[in-house]
């Protein structure tokens, strides 16, 4: 069940738990899209993501994030990384740098640090986006949404329709994972066994997971529907705000610094600097 | 035989902000064959307590006895066999109806048999017996469980559960949502099974139940054992500092009472007893 609550909103009282989800949904998207630049070399993406890591680790740290759970998600990519392993050790590499020779079949070190580079990446995504979402409210992540969509108006796109669905989406995910686990004690208590067993009694044990969770889920999705037009629900109504969002001075220190970083990261990029070159005069990877 | 707590505490996501101490200190034996109640309100504990029976969760200290089979925080000693114990103790979640998913309502109720050991045609034939056994005849064999009615469905899925033939039958709120005539179908079936043999575990919070069909009451609060007595014990008593109502034919005995008419209630159990010892009364003068 754990491996379910991954990246749930936990409260705490930190201030990036204080901070305002606009500025940090900003912070996630500007960092993401840095990790993401190209980089001249190995060394320099590495020394990049490397960098953002240890930013990334602070703010788990003074979001009580533990880095146990980050770890816990983690181990559940192992096939991917398998799969990334294999595809890139069959591509076509740019440099000739063999690392090892397994009967005249060779591996080369760009494969290697490819799936490298390519592993760091989905870390760090990890790590920024289990920030986000453990130190922010779902709702509060809806408003910042329909904030940053509010301009799309203008061209008719029916940006609060969007936020309103997206909001009902996040405000069932816990009540459904709590229907996954009564679901699952239930039918455990019938005997089934949802860890062991061959492949044929596990899609047998997930089928019997699955099927009561999409009926009571549309049953529940009627009687919601229902239950807002009974409350007068009007789709293009105008609609205010409980909770207004503010943006306050450390929203503006956190801007700054990940702009800052990302300034660098696109600079290095663009130019394709490689820093070690201009600096030591060493040439790397 | 018996179902035998010692020492059970139970706490709920430990060590986060979501912790919560459900079950403390929890020694309790539940003698075979009886027709037991778990009563108590909301949050006191009843659900995650049978809960322990089945082995679905176990204790964060302590260790529970079923009929040999061990359940405890410890992992080495608990039983190696949960298949065993799954077919041993049969649990009825609170509204079983959500957890059905077969194509036909005999499938549905023969998945339990076959997850437990049982060859495909003798799970067709507990299936057939079970389904006759809550009242649902040959008719209902062939039919989608999911164009029942809310009552037929519940009788499907408790007849899931008696097809594994469960020496321990542990029913959570069985009648709630049920109209009275299926409720007192419902309870009579539980009777019979009880009478059967088979050990009832009844967790409700209506007392009426408790008065006309159990031999036992436990009454938790806040996660405790307050009492373990016999139903005309209890009723005794002042129910309402465990937030517990008098049944109705306790209430109005004890209006008698006060008016000068007592009667002996150690007998008495439903509605009818109660009309035959006040007419018994009005004879004798």
């Amino acid at each position: 069940m754990a491996s379910l609550t991954i990246g749930r909103y936990v409260p705490y009282n930190s201030f990036i738990h204080k901070m305002d989800p606009r500025a940090k949904l900003f912070a996630l998207i500007v960092l993401m899209v840095a990790i993401f630049l190209p980089y001249p070399t190995y060394v320099m993406s590495f020394t990049i993501q490397g960098v953002i890591f240890l930013f990334g680790v602070f703010l788990l740290w003074r979001s009580h994030v533990s880095f146990f759970r980050v770890l816990k998600s983690l181990a559940a990519l192992w096939i991917m990384v398998i799969f990334i392993l294999i595809i890139y050790v069959l591509v076509p590499r740019t440099t000739n740098y063999p690392a090892f020779d397994i009967n005249g079949f060779v591996i080369y070190w760009d494969s290697i640090l490819e799936a490298a580079r390519i592993l760091l990446r989905l870390v760090l995504m990890i790590v920024l986006s289990m920030v986000l979402t453990s130190s922010t409210k779902p709702l509060d992540l809806t408003a910042a949404l329909e904030w940053y969509l509010y301009p799309l108006k203008l061209i008719g796109f029916p940006s609060h329709i969007v936020a309103m669905i997206i909001s009902l989406a996040l405000r069932f995910i816990p009540t459904i994972l709590d229907d996954v686990e009564r679901i699952m004690k239930a039918q455990s208590s019938r005997g089934v066994d949802f860890e062991n067993g061959h492949l044929g009694t596990k899609i047998k044990a997930i089928v019997s997971l699955i099927i009561p969770l999409f009926v009571s889920s549309f049953i529940r999705s009627d009687e919601l529907a229902n239950a807002m037009e009974c409350r007068g629900y009007d789709p293009n109504a105008k609609r205010t705000r409980y909770r207004k969002l503010h943006f306050r001075a450390v929203d503006f220190v956190e801007t700054f610094v990940v702009l800052a970083i990302f300034a660098g990261c696109l600079t290095l990029s663009i130019m394709q600097l490689d820093a070690y070159n201009a600096i030591w005069g060493i040439t790397t990877l | 035989m018996s179902v035998k707590f010692s020492k059970v505490f139970f706490t709920y996501s430990p060590k986060s902000p979501f912790e919560y101490e459900a079950l403390r200190d929890i020694n309790l034996d539940l003698e075979s064959g009886k027709f037991i109640a778990l009563v108590g309100k909301t949050g006191s504990g009843k659900s995650t307590l049978v809960q322990h029976i089945n082995s679905l969760i176990h204790p964060t200290s302590g260790t529970i006895d079923i009929d040999g089979f061990i359940n405890s925080s410890v992992k080495k000693e608990r039983t190696k066999d949960i298949k065993g114990l799954r077919k041993h103790v049969g649990l009825v979640f609170q509204f079983p109806e959500y957890q059905l998913f077969e194509e036909t309502v005999e499938r549905d109720v023969a998945f339990g048999p076959k997850n437990v050991g049982m060859k495909e045609a003798e799970a067709i034939e507990k299936a057939h017996w079970a389904l006759e056994k809550v009242g649902l005849g040959k008719s209902f064999f062939e039919r989608s469980p999911f164009e029942l009615s809310g009552g037929e469905k519940r009788k499907v899925a408790i007849a899931g559960i008696l097809a594994m033939e469960p020496k321990i039958l542990v029913v959570d709120e069985p009648t709630a949502g049920l109209d009275p005539a299926a409720a007192k179908d419902t309870m009579s079936l539980f009777k019979k099974i009880n009478e059967e043999g088979t050990t009832v575990i009844l967790v409700t919070h209506d007392m009426d139940l408790v008065a006309s069909y159990c031999d036992e009451v436990v009454v938790m609060e806040n996660g405790k054992v307050e009492a373990q007595c016999s139903p005309s014990k209890l009723f005794g008593r002042d129910l309402s500092e465990y937030s517990l109502q008098n049944p109705h034919i306790f209430d109005f005995a004890l209006r008698l009472k006060k008016r000068g008419i007592d009667l002996d209630m150690s007998s008495i159990r439903t509605t009818e007893d109660l009309a035959k010892a006040i007419a018994k009364r009005c004879k004798h003068g």
